[in-house]
């Protein structure tokens, strides 16, 4: 029995070492975002107070440096993203449908899977670069219009590839059966195939929601200075006020945990690699 | 597009035979219409900046082509490549260790425990990378969390806080979100294997190391190195992270770089050689990834 006691403790061991290093940095950002006065080296803040996240919140005025009022920030962001959402679904599923389920020459099939696969493969901050280049002579660098485009191509080639695995898991005797006794493509489309893939497509809708909520890079140099989403008051923040910094870090990570508790039921290993670049 | 073609079937009522005839005409083509729209963004929004960046690549300051941008990279920039390279290998080969292991006990212990990592570890993979670099800035500062803790239990001189704002902060970074990301991917492969293979093993006389490197990780390589590859591909890409951590220091990565040399210096060739070299980094990895999926049928 005493193998036994020394497996455990080294279990336990290891369980602390690994709680420590997962939960450390994001209490970390919690305390921060709480803390009016902390100086080094005291083990607590030596003042706490919810001061910040009131600034931040824009529920009282602010004369601090560095002090942000995240709200149109927010607003802007989600205002974006529902657009970003609407948008790339209305693209992606009749594509998922199309390469799911309809006849398309082998070799095109390929085509258009490399295509979708490049994105992920190589890395995309040189290609926003040149795209910037593009916007700047069509005049949509900095507008609100040129930051959705971006989030578009962004998101397109997960929401396509979701879409795809989707429609193919539904079986096709179900469709065929309903077309058997009448009912046209698209009917049999609204009544079967759809209903059928619901849980999916929503899934692929969170997961494209949140990648325009969190995306980075792209907005970066498309949207910058005018364009301010809540990532870009992150950054802003980030080098010049860390209480404020740590107050719209744990904004945006809300919707990624409850993401996290929604998506454990739909959703493949396999796609959530590229979630927030 | 459907609904079109029902409207103008309504139209010629009860002329069954055109409706036919219409159908029979667009029914081959109505994959290409319904794939259109998404290709046409692909290639427009990506494709065509992503082939820009290498012709861009040779075009000097004066608008000839020549090697000029490639030049300047190389004196400018020779250590940062070199850096991003080092980390990004750092990282990766750090990143697989941990989840292979991290996936072996997850897939050995039916404890309490392990089925508490099993929920927990995930936590990392649905954070974006700038909410994780402001939760680094704040645990690795030098004022941070993490050397407030090594002080007070006395690991470390309390005036001479350890610097976690370079290639160690970022390995610590990348590890921390790409390595949750890895066990679900290995996990997911190590969960096919029956567990009568393990049995067979142990019976007769397998010990855990020679479970994990003669069973465990060779009937689930391809599953590892697509992980390692998404995860090395994308690190070396990766721009918002290492830009907040130790964007303005030396040395720093590529994607740095080429924000400095757009936003300060206006200059796109050297950016985008810069570009050409982060592709060049990725490029065999990347042709494996795309290979290996193609051969998987990715949508099936």
């Amino acid at each position: 029995m005493p193998k036994n006691w020394i497996i455990k403790t080294i279990e336990i061991i290891i369980f602390i070492i690994f709680l420590f290093f997962l939960l450390v940095p994001l209490l970390s950002t919690i305390i921060w975002s709480i803390a009016l006065r902390w100086y080094w080296p005291n083990t607590f803040p030596q003042e706490i107070g919810l001061d910040y996240w009131l600034q931040a919140l824009g529920m009282i005025k602010s004369l601090t440096l560095g002090a942000v009022n995240v709200i149109p920030a927010f607003l802007l962001s989600l205002g974006i993203a529902i657009i970003v959402v609407l948008l790339t679904m209305s693209i992606a599923i009749p594509a998922g449908y199309a390469l799911a389920k309809l006849r398309i020459p082998k070799f095109l099939k390929g085509l258009i899977l490399i295509l979708f696969l490049l994105p992920r493969a190589f890395p995309q901050q040189p290609v926003f670069i040149n795209l910037m280049l593009v916007f700047n002579k069509i005049g949509l660098t900095g507008t609100v219009g040129g930051v959705i485009l971006v989030h578009l191509v962004v998101s397109i080639v997960y929401a396509v590839w979701i879409t795809t695995s989707t429609f193919s898991s539904i079986p096709p005797e179900l469709e065929e059966a309903a077309r058997s006794v009448g009912a046209s493509r698209i009917r049999s489309f609204l009544k079967i195939t759809l209903p059928l893939s619901a849980p999916g497509l929503i899934a692929s809708a969170v997961f494209v929601f949140l990648t325009s909520m969190d995306e980075f890079t792209g907005t970066f140099f498309i949207g910058i200075p005018f364009v301010t989403t809540l990532p870009m008051t992150l950054y802003s923040a980030s080098g010049s006020n860390i209480q404020f910094a740590s107050v719209i870090a744990i904004l945006l990570l809300v919707p990624s945990i409850l993401f996290m508790i929604i998506i454990q039921k739909f959703l493949k290993a396999e796609y959530l690699g590229g979630m927030g670049g | 597009m459907g609904y079109s073609l029902k409207k103008e079937l309504n139209l010629k009522e009860n002329k069954k035979e055109v409706g036919e005839k219409y159908s029979h005409l667009t029914s081959p083509l109505l994959p290409y219409l319904l794939v259109l729209p998404a290709v046409m963004v692909i290639v427009l929004l990506y494709l065509y900046p992503f082939l820009a960046s290498f012709w861009k690549s040779f075009i000097g300051k004066d608008g000839i082509l020549s090697l000029s941008n490639y030049q300047k990279t190389l004196n400018l920039y020779r250590m940062d490549i070199i850096f991003t390279f080092g980390v990004t290998v750092l990282s990766t080969l750090i990143a697989t260790c941990l989840s292979i292991l991290l996936s072996v006990y997850l897939k050995l212990s039916k404890s309490w425990l392990a089925k508490q990592i099993g929920i927990l570890y995930r936590l990392p993979i649905f954070l974006p990378y700038v909410v994780v670099a402001q939760m680094m800035r704040s645990f690795l500062a030098p004022h941070g969390i993490l050397n407030l803790i090594l002080a007070k239990s006395g690991l470390i001189d309390i005036e001479n806080p350890l610097q976690f704002f370079n290639w160690v902060g970022l390995t610590f970074g990348f590890v921390w979100k790409e390595a949750p990301f890895m066990v679900l991917i290995i996990l997911a492969g190590f969960q096919m294997i029956d567990d009568s293979y393990i049995e067979a093993a142990k019976s007769v006389g397998a010990k855990l190391p020679q479970i994990i490197t003669k069973i465990l990780v060779p009937m689930n390589k391809s599953n590892i190195l697509v992980a390692a590859t998404l995860v090395f591909c994308s690190l070396v890409g990766c721009f918002s992270f290492p830009y907040m951590l130790i964007g303005g220091k030396t040395p720093g990565t590529i994607t740095i770089d080429i924000a400095h040399r757009v936003n300060y210096f206006g200059d796109y060739g050297v950016a985008n050689a810069l570009g050409v070299f982060s592709y060049l980094m990725v490029s065999l990895l990347a042709v494996y990834y795309i290979r290996s999926m193609m051969k998987k049928g990715l949508y099936e």
